[in-house]
């Protein structure tokens, strides 16, 4: 249970606070609702190459880490597809450092024509690190090439390509910053051991002066219904293939969420899930393997995965992540297995409500998905959970027209 | 609007831990915080790479404990503990083997009765090695097309000698030599009393105690524990290695020290902060924010049991591997001959301080650096000497200690990378 307060300045900012009464420590999350999704498909990457920018100072503050360092704080951030998100952690005694900082770089960032040059630089090398000089770097990018057609799922939140960073306009930048760097489009979220009305006086006092001018935001162009199986192959210099079959299903705030979850969760959520169980341990087909939910806010995807063994083929493997559906799909699934992901679903809860920065970081979260109260009642959600219903959801979701499957080969 | 005004913390509070010795002589230390509903326990033995008699033992027995015991399979192992959402970690360095549980304090009955079959009853079932074998050779030959695991590996072994036991790496083909009777000789010899630490934190009741105690008590107890003769280090200065296609070089730099008892330790700590430790340390202020040459650069102090180094790390643009290394160098030709700012140590300070409040709030951090303390034959009062140490820190001392410890001569290089 995370317990809170919330409210709304008048410039719209939503403010929520979590008191945490063991903890000597503040945690300050600033979550901005932009992400890779609401980026032109002509200039992608600029939601993330913004991220970098937020941290080189404003006209009155040349240097954000410095004030946060010098007050005994951590800060970070990262963005995705959906939202942009910044956290602080320091002493308790020194919140209002992190309220000053966050307060000075919603109005008064410098995004001067070097400052923009050299951050470009560092993302591409960000890009080359992460994406291109690694095994298996490009995969989730054609991955999302494949399920996507019309959404801007279709790019990863880095970008399409280092060319798309380095040629981004300084004007788009300057405008970027403009529509979607504002109080009414920020969620401030803070745990520690505050009373949450002198959360709420501070917030006015540093962030009520800011004014608010809102942007229309351009619709997000959803995807169409798949209506036929997807397949591409590729060959790479990497040591062993690798198979991916992913599948559309629902977004965040709708029951099938919970029921891909936990789905997923079935498959392989822990060493005793089935797929861990079936394809390494018993058949040996595969040295890993692994199903997840992308977790977007828009719908998002059902993703099988597995790095085969060299004995085993293609075609067997991918018949292999089949089988599992199709007993998904039958409803084999006994009580005790049931039980079991549900109980590990409390425990992953509870064990993620141990520190202030989760906290006021997935406070941010819930209310940016729109359904802050969620918070405190997913465990129930899962519990009420039927196996008829994680067997409808399989046989809505793995059926061959909603597939993209990837075929990442080894070169011999 | 004006900046706020800073507190800076001069002591931190850390409950405290209570010590209790089983009557095999194993100590378990319990640092009791009862408003978590969770407990983690932590068996540390002596049993890190440096220990074992052939390649990956050491690392396969630790990964293996839950692999199969005597009353329970490893399919059986993993459902108990899933189906209580409780869950472990194994981690390995070159000294020691951690073990860690954790659970939801209503589950801890049930999740002791696994954890005993683990630590005291594994089997290393034949068939579970092979597919261990099978899947950590894939990994690591995944891994060692990575420059920075080559540099990882190439660096240890420049620093050390290629046969020594903090440097040596083996080859892939090296798992396949792994048995079930190898990895048994290895639990036989290295998880007994003589070698064990436990520590337990989070919700500790009379009967997690009790329950611990219990466990511990069962551990084999072997007549002294053999103490590890290192060789003399065989240093290489200077190595380049080739990997074709890479985009990027890595870069590992660094110094050969000593570990973390010495009483330079602390103040090298801060040198190295001052230097690449943090986000806008000189070396991130140079070679990421005003060069562009990188997405990070790193440095720290690395501690072994009987050795420790300095270490900087980076992957840079292939193109511009030159004018990085001699970038690197630069800096740490400044701090050996200008004395660094008041106001730069003192963030540095600050920084460090804050880093040891965010590790020390909450159970398990706590844990953690207690684990680390005993191990270096210190208690908890460690903490307060070393926020102490930070705070007396000097400009005059980093200069001293930048000069005697940072002669070029002294450094090791090695780059893997595209070179043509």
């Amino acid at each position: 249970m995370i317990s809170y307060d919330k409210t709304s300045l008048a410039n719209g900012l939503t403010v929520i606070v979590n008191r945490d009464k063991a903890s000597r420590m503040a945690a300050v999350n600033i979550l901005y609702k932009v992400g890779a999704r609401n980026e032109n498909p002509e200039c992608t990457g600029l939601a993330h190459l913004f991220e970098h920018l937020m941290f080189r100072g404003t006209h009155q503050v040349p240097d954000f880490d410095t004030p946060v360092q010098m007050a005994c704080g951590e800060n970070n951030a990262f963005t995705n597809n959906d939202y942009t998100d910044f956290y602080i952690t320091l002493p308790r005694d020194n919140i209002e450092t992190a309220l000053w900082l966050e307060s000075d770089r919603m109005t008064g960032l410098d995004l001067s024509e070097e400052a923009c040059l050299i951050e470009k630089r560092v993302v591409i090398e960000e890009f080359r690190q992460r994406y291109i000089n690694q095994p298996y770097g490009d995969l989730n990018m054609i991955l999302r090439s494949m399920v996507y057609k019309k959404h801007p799922y279709r790019w990863a939140t880095i970008g399409m390509s280092p060319d798309h960073i380095e040629r981004a306009p300084i004007e788009d930048i300057r405008d970027f910053y403009r529509r979607f760097y504002h109080p009414s489009n920020a969620i401030l979220s803070v745990s520690g051991d505050f009373q949450p009305d002198k959360i709420f006086t501070l917030a006015e006092k540093w962030f009520g002066g800011i004014e608010d001018i809102a942007y229309p935001i351009d619709p997000i162009p959803q995807e169409p219904i798949q209506t036929e199986a997807r397949r591409v192959e590729v060959e790479r210099d990497v040591p062993a293939t690798t198979i991916v079959i992913a599948f559309h299903m629902g977004n965040r705030l709708s029951h099938d969420f919970f029921l891909g979850d936990m789905t997923s969760d079935l498959l392989a959520g822990g060493d005793s899930a089935r797929l861990y169980e079936h394809l390494i341990k018993n058949r040996r087909m595969f040295a890993s393997v692994n199903a997840y939910i992308s977790g977007d806010v828009d719908c998002g995807m059902f993703v099988f995965t597995g790095q085969l063994l060299p004995s085993t083929t293609e075609s067997e493997a991918e018949a292999a992540f089949w089988d599992e559906m199709e007993e998904l799909k039958n409803g084999i699934i006994s009580d005790y297995e049931l039980e079991k992901v549900k109980n590990k679903f409390e425990a992953n809860t509870l064990f993620g409500e141990l520190n202030v920065m989760n906290k006021a970081m997935n406070l941010g979260y819930y209310q940016m998905i729109g359904d802050l109260d969620l918070i405190n009642r997913e465990v129930e959600i899962y519990r009420s959970l039927m196996r008829e219903e994680v067997a409808d959801f399989s046989q809505r979701t793995f059926r061959k027209e909603n597939s993209s499957t990837l075929i990442y080969r080894a070169k011999q | 609007m004006t900046q706020p005004q800073l507190v800076i913390p001069s002591q931190i509070e850390v409950p405290t831990v209570k010590k209790h010795i089983a009557e095999n002589k194993t100590a378990i230390y319990a640092i009791n915080c009862p408003e978590y509903e969770v407990v983690r326990i932590s068996f540390v033995f002596h049993a890190g790479t440096v220990t074992q008699l052939h390649p990956f033992t050491a690392s396969a027995t630790a990964n293996m404990l839950a692999e199969g015991t005597e009353l329970y399979t490893s399919q059986q192992i993993a459902e108990k503990l899933d189906y209580y959402g409780s869950y472990f970690d194994i981690n390995i360095d070159r000294d020691y083997a951690y073990i860690t549980f954790c659970c939801l304090s209503k589950f801890f009955a049930a999740t002791a009765e696994i954890i005993e079959q683990i630590i005291l009853h594994p089997t290393f079932p034949e068939s579970e090695v092979v597919t261990y074998r099978n899947k950590r050779k894939q990994q690591l030959s995944i891994e060692r097309r990575k420059v920075e695991t080559l540099a990882r590996e190439n660096f240890a072994q420049a620093m050390f000698g290629k046969e020594h036991p903090y440097g040596i790496s083996y080859s892939e083909e090296q798992y396949d030599s792994l048995s079930s009777e190898i990895l048994r000789e290895h639990y036989r010899r290295c998880y007994t009393a003589e070698r064990c630490i436990v520590v337990c934190s989070g919700s500790i009741s009379d009967e997690v105690l009790d329950c611990t105690q219990r466990i511990t008590n069962q551990l084999l107890s072997q007549s002294g524990s053999e103490n590890i003769i290192m060789p003399p280090y065989d240093t290489t200065h200077s190595l380049r290695i080739p990997h074709s296609g890479a985009v990027q070089s890595s870069i590992r730099m660094g110094r050969m020290l000593f570990p973390r008892t010495h009483e330079d330790f602390i103040p090298m700590q801060v040198l190295s902060t001052v230097l690449g430790g943090y986000f806008g340390s000189r070396l991130m202020q140079n070679l990421r924010e005003r060069n562009g040459f990188t997405y990070g650069v790193f440095s720290a102090m690395v501690n072994f049991q009987q050795a420790g180094y300095l270490a900087i790390a980076t992957q840079v643009g292939s193109e511009v591997t030159e004018q990085a290394l001699s970038e690197i160098a630069r800096e740490i030709e400044q701090l050996r001959t200008a004395p660094i700012p008041n106001e730069e140590l003192e963030l540095v300070k600050n920084i460090m301080a804050g880093e040891m409040m965010r590790i020390l709030d909450g159970p398990f951090g706590i844990a953690d650096v207690t684990t680390e303390n005993i191990l270096c034959g210190f208690d908890n009062s460690h903490i307060q000497y070393n926020l102490e140490r930070i705070r007396q820190t000097t400009t005059e001392e980093i200069l001293s200690l930048a000069q005697r410890y940072l002669a070029p001569a002294d450094l090791v290089t090695v780059v893997v990378g595209d070179f043509e």
